[in-house]
């Protein structure tokens, strides 16, 4: 839409601050999901979101551009990160998929728990971002949307 | 000391991923630098050996459980040692042997990684003292081999014999597996060592013959015993190192393994006795007799290799504590001699670049140290003094004719095979290496000199260890007297023995070397009558006859997928949605009193009233709608309020993925909106009536379940204990998330592949059309 004459500066410049707030948050999602409303899935697709809106207006290939690795490894890093998670506390000799935590206090945080459930959570969010990432740009890409 | 085994096993695993590292650092020389790891289980085995008594087995329990009972215990004894030291030894010997044979092929890395894991599979397998661990070694030297098999894999022919071998191992796997179920089920533990120790009878239980028959298909296939034999001469597609390790030391040698390691439990019955002898007795002669007529020399000694095979099933299936020793001393006897010709066959094929015994003539004059250890080995083949194979063939003939009723056939038969084997060295000698033949001499592309050392090392070395194993027989004493302990749980003092003294098995060995040379000199006319009783036997070609069952059965598959999956998303719907109606009806109590609950509802609340109406006036609006947009903004209006409905009852995180889901869909709805062919009512009168039929029937089932359910309450709801736990023990304040990410993580787990798959789907459906607009339009 871009090469086109018709360019709308203000929807540009919108779409850009949309997609951080949206990643932001989307983080801010993932990171509270184990006590709060929020987590992997819902992070995902709000991180998407923001992905698919910047597309829409750019087009696919400048988002491929800013994230600068495909959909298709993102959804790779995501399974294996769950995987991992996973199997951690096997090599700990604890059974498959043992939630292991590490506990600490920090000065401005607080509390902090850290814990394999979260590396399963990020994992979750990876796929979640990569497969809708994946589906809008091929259907984008059939679409010669760029 | 001993229990650094598991250790060691695992960086031999290791080497094999390794590999891949090491290979852009070494280049030519990684065959050296994998060949250390072998090495170094080799000498550590070795050192073990002067620890074994008698009656010595170590048992190392393992921590490391795969699942409960799945232990990777391991087992060091006189059985596991002997076959541990010829796969580790004979592999140190290979790996060398390949790192030059190898020299000009691709893929190198892939190669020797490969051939790392199978080596790392065939030593965990024979030192497991587990079923299960035993059965997950077995698959993967089965995986392997298939891969080293068809190595070269842009052969069609050598796929097909991967397949082939892959096919048929893998069969027999699985019959491993149901039979490791089944005696883990009996006896209450898949520990051999521990089934053996608290007495369970096998034997007596009625499942036995079951058990039986799926160990005893397992062993058939993989040790290439007839009817099965056919994939191994396929299996000589790999490249010479591999057959060298394949029909020497591993993987055809599994089964003699499993045999030997399984005796004590199942062992001793009539089944097992007869059906064994009658496989190994056919497969024995067979391999012989068809060895005779093949021109190929690889070809040649995959057939020896089959009837050696036999021979080690036939001594086992007599099970008389002297036939078990002939076996084991057989084994070595065998895997000395065939690991070494194998590697002279690819010396020679390197040298001359051919294979075929009518064109090879007076090897001699280029290969001489070649010649002279082939000359051993081809002694030791024939069973003839002073080579092992000499020992080892007066054992098997004592054997035979102390079985009791049977001997009147096996031994003739035994004979036969041996007269057999004698002529075939001979031939293989006199046509090959021999200086005085007539046939024209083949030009060599490389004489002995150019080779290196570790080129030849491998058949020398096994040639001199066949040559001082012979002469000094009483070395083995010891370990195979443990594993006659081991296996028969008899305490039995062996004297192996190169000389007997004059005695009917002499005069047997004279008869047989007398016939052999017979034979040798009658050879013409003999290799033609086998050739042709082969082509006879050609009609009933195994290898065909299994390809086009294969192929049968990938036919009916194939109609049968057609005919469920017919591509209409319109009747998979329909199929589902019947189906499911159909289940819940024949399973729900038809009484309305005890269906429905009468009281115990809350009170209506005024905005889920709304909520309700509005939603359910988008539906009718979406089925009526003329035009497509308007029909997918109502359905969207229906997703939200479902969304809001779950946030109405509390279920927030559900509500926040309902909202984004039905978001992002509409995003995609919108973005190809545009594209969609126009929108048209292709539905008749009549099919649409029928759809409202099944959509109301399903709508009012589902309806009845989920009022039905609140009566139920047949257990105590899982929930309480996901609330209980959710912070106390996973540290989580959101239930939902908690049960995601750590209660039920597996499922999680499975979800986000089948995520990954759609993508997957998508991506490659979406490249198709792409690729398929794109050479239109050239």
């Amino acid at each position: 839409m871009n090469s086109s004459s018709l360019r709308n500066i203000i929807l540009e410049k919108i779409v850009k601050l949309f997609m951080r707030v949206m990643l932001i948050f989307s983080i801010y999602l993932l990171l509270r999901g184990h006590n709060y409303p929020g987590g992997g899935f819902i992070a995902g697709i709000v991180a998407s979101t923001g992905f698919i809106f910047y597309a829409i207006v750019y087009g696919s290939e400048q988002v491929q551009h800013i994230i600068k690795i495909k959909p298709q490894t993102i959804i790779g890093i995501g399974l294996l990160l769950a995987l991992i998670a996973g199997i951690i506390p096997v090599f700990l000799n604890q059974e498959i998929q043992t939630g292991l935590w590490i506990h600490g206090h920090l000065p401005i945080i607080g509390e902090l728990h850290l814990g394999t459930p979260l590396l399963f959570d990020t994992g979750v969010f990876l796929v979640v971002v990569g497969v809708i990432l994946t589906i809008i740009f091929s259907i984008m890409e059939v679409l010669k949307w760029n | 000391m001993s229990g650094i085994l598991p250790l060691l096993i695992g960086i031999l695993f290791l080497s094999g991923i390794l590999t891949i590292i090491l290979y852009p650092i070494f280049k030519q020389k990684l065959g050296w630098i994998l060949s250390i790891f072998p090495l170094i289980i080799f000498v550590f085995l070795f050192s073990v050996l002067n620890d074994i008594d008698i009656q010595t087995v170590n048992i190392f329990p393992s921590d490391f459980k795969l699942l409960p009972g799945i232990d990777f215990a391991f087992r060091i004894d006189g059985l596991s040692l002997i076959f541990g030291l010829m796969i580790t030894g004979i592999g140190f010997l290979v790996v060398l042997y390949a790192s030059w044979y190898m020299k000009k092929y691709k893929r190198q890395a892939h190669f020797f990684s490969y051939l790392m894991f199978f080596m790392a599979a065939m030593t965990g397998l024979v030192f497991s003292d587990n079923l299960m661990v035993l059965f997950i070694f077995w698959e993967l030297t089965s995986v392997t081999s298939f891969l080293l098999i068809g190595f070269d894999h842009h052969l069609e022919k050598s796929r097909q014999a991967a397949l082939q071998s892959l096919l048929i191992t893998g069969f027999g796997g699985l019959c491993l597996l149901f039979a490791s179920i089944l005696i883990g089920q009996i006896a209450g533990t898949y520990q051999i060592s521990v089934i053996i120790e608290q007495g369970i009878d096998l034997v007596g239980n009625p499942k036995y013959l079951l058990v039986f028959i799926l160990v005893l298909m397992a062993v058939l296939t993989k040790s290439a015993q007839f009817p099965f034999h056919f994939w191994l001469p396929g299996a000589m597609q790999a490249p010479t190192p591999v057959s060298a390790y394949l029909h020497s030391a591993t993987m055809v040698n599994a089964g003699i393994y499993l045999l030997l390691r399984i005796q004590p439990l199942l062992g001793g019955t009539l089944a097992w006795k007869y059906s064994l002898i009658l496989a190994g007795v056919i497969t024995m002669f067979l391999g012989a007799y068809f060895s005779m007529g093949q021109k190929d020399l690889k070809r040649i000694l995959a057939f020896t290799t089959i009837s050696a095979l036999g021979t080690m099933v036939l001594l086992i299936g007599i099970g008389t504590p002297l036939s078990i020793e002939a076996s084991l001393v057989f084994f070595i006897v065998h895997g000395l001699y065939k690991g070494g010709l194998f590697m002279v066959a690819g010396i020679i094929d390197k040298s001359t670049g051919t294979r075929d015994i009518s064109k090879l003539s007076k090897l001699w004059k280029t290969l001489p140290a070649t010649t002279i250890f082939a000359v051993l080995a081809l002694i030791s083949m024939a069973g003839l003094p002073p080579m092992l194979g000499f020992v080892g063939k007066e054992l098997i003939y004592v054997a035979k004719i102390q079985l009791p009723g049977l001997s009147w056939i096996i031994l003739p038969l035994g004979v036969g095979a041996n007269i057999m084997m004698v002529a075939i060295s001979l031939t293989i000698f006199v046509e090959i290496f021999y200086n005085k033949s007539k046939k024209p001499e083949l030009p060599a592309h490389y004489s002995e000199k150019q080779l290196p050392w570790y080129f030849i090392l491998g058949p020398g070395v096994l040639a001199l260890a066949g040559l001082f194993l012979g002469l000094f027989p009483g070395g083995l004493n010891n370990l195979i007297a443990n594993a006659l302990f081991v296996t028969k749980n008899q305490i039995k003092d062996v004297h192996l023995l190169l000389w007997h003294g004059f005695n009917e098995v002499l005069l047997l060995s004279i008869f047989a070397i007398l016939l052999g040379v017979l034979i040798f000199i009658l050879r013409k006319p003999v290799t033609h009558f086998i050739r042709k009783t082969i082509k006879w036997f050609d009609i009933y070609h195994l290898p065909t006859i299994f390809m086009s069952v294969m192929n049968f059965y990938l036919r009916i598959a194939g109609k049968n997928t057609q005919r469920i999956q017919h591509g209409y998303h319109r009747f998979y719907l329909m199929t589902f949605f019947i189906v499911t109606l159909a289940i819940l009806a024949f399973q729900i109590n038809w009484n309305f009193s005890d269906l429905v609950p009468i009281g115990g509802y809350t009170p209506i609340r005024i905005n889920i009233v709304i909520l309700l109406i509005v939603s359910s006036l988008a539906v009718l609006f979406a089925v009526f709608s003329k035009s497509r947009l308007s029909a997918i903004l109502s359905m969207g209006v229906v997703g939200y309020g479902i969304a809001l409905l779950y946030l109405f009852y509390g279920a927030i995180d559900l509500s926040i993925t309902q909202f984004l889901a039905e978001t992002v869909v509409m995003v995609l709805f919108v973005m190809v909106i545009y594209y969609l062919p126009k929108f048209a009512v292709l539905s008749t009168r009549k099919s649409r009536v029928r759809d409202i039929v099944i959509s109301l029937a399903v709508g009012a089932m589902v309806t009845l379940v989920v009022l039905h359910s609140h009566v139920l309450n047949m257990y105590e709801p899982v929930s309480k204990f996901f609330a209980d736990n959710s912070f106390l023990q996973a540290h989580g304040r959101n239930i939902v998330n908690v049960i995601l990410v750590d209660f039920r993580a597996l499922d999680t787990l499975g979800e986000i592949t089948v995520l990954t798959l759609a993508a997957a789907g998508v991506y490659s459906l979406f490249r198709f059309t792409i690729k398929k607009k794109d050479t239109v339009n050239e």
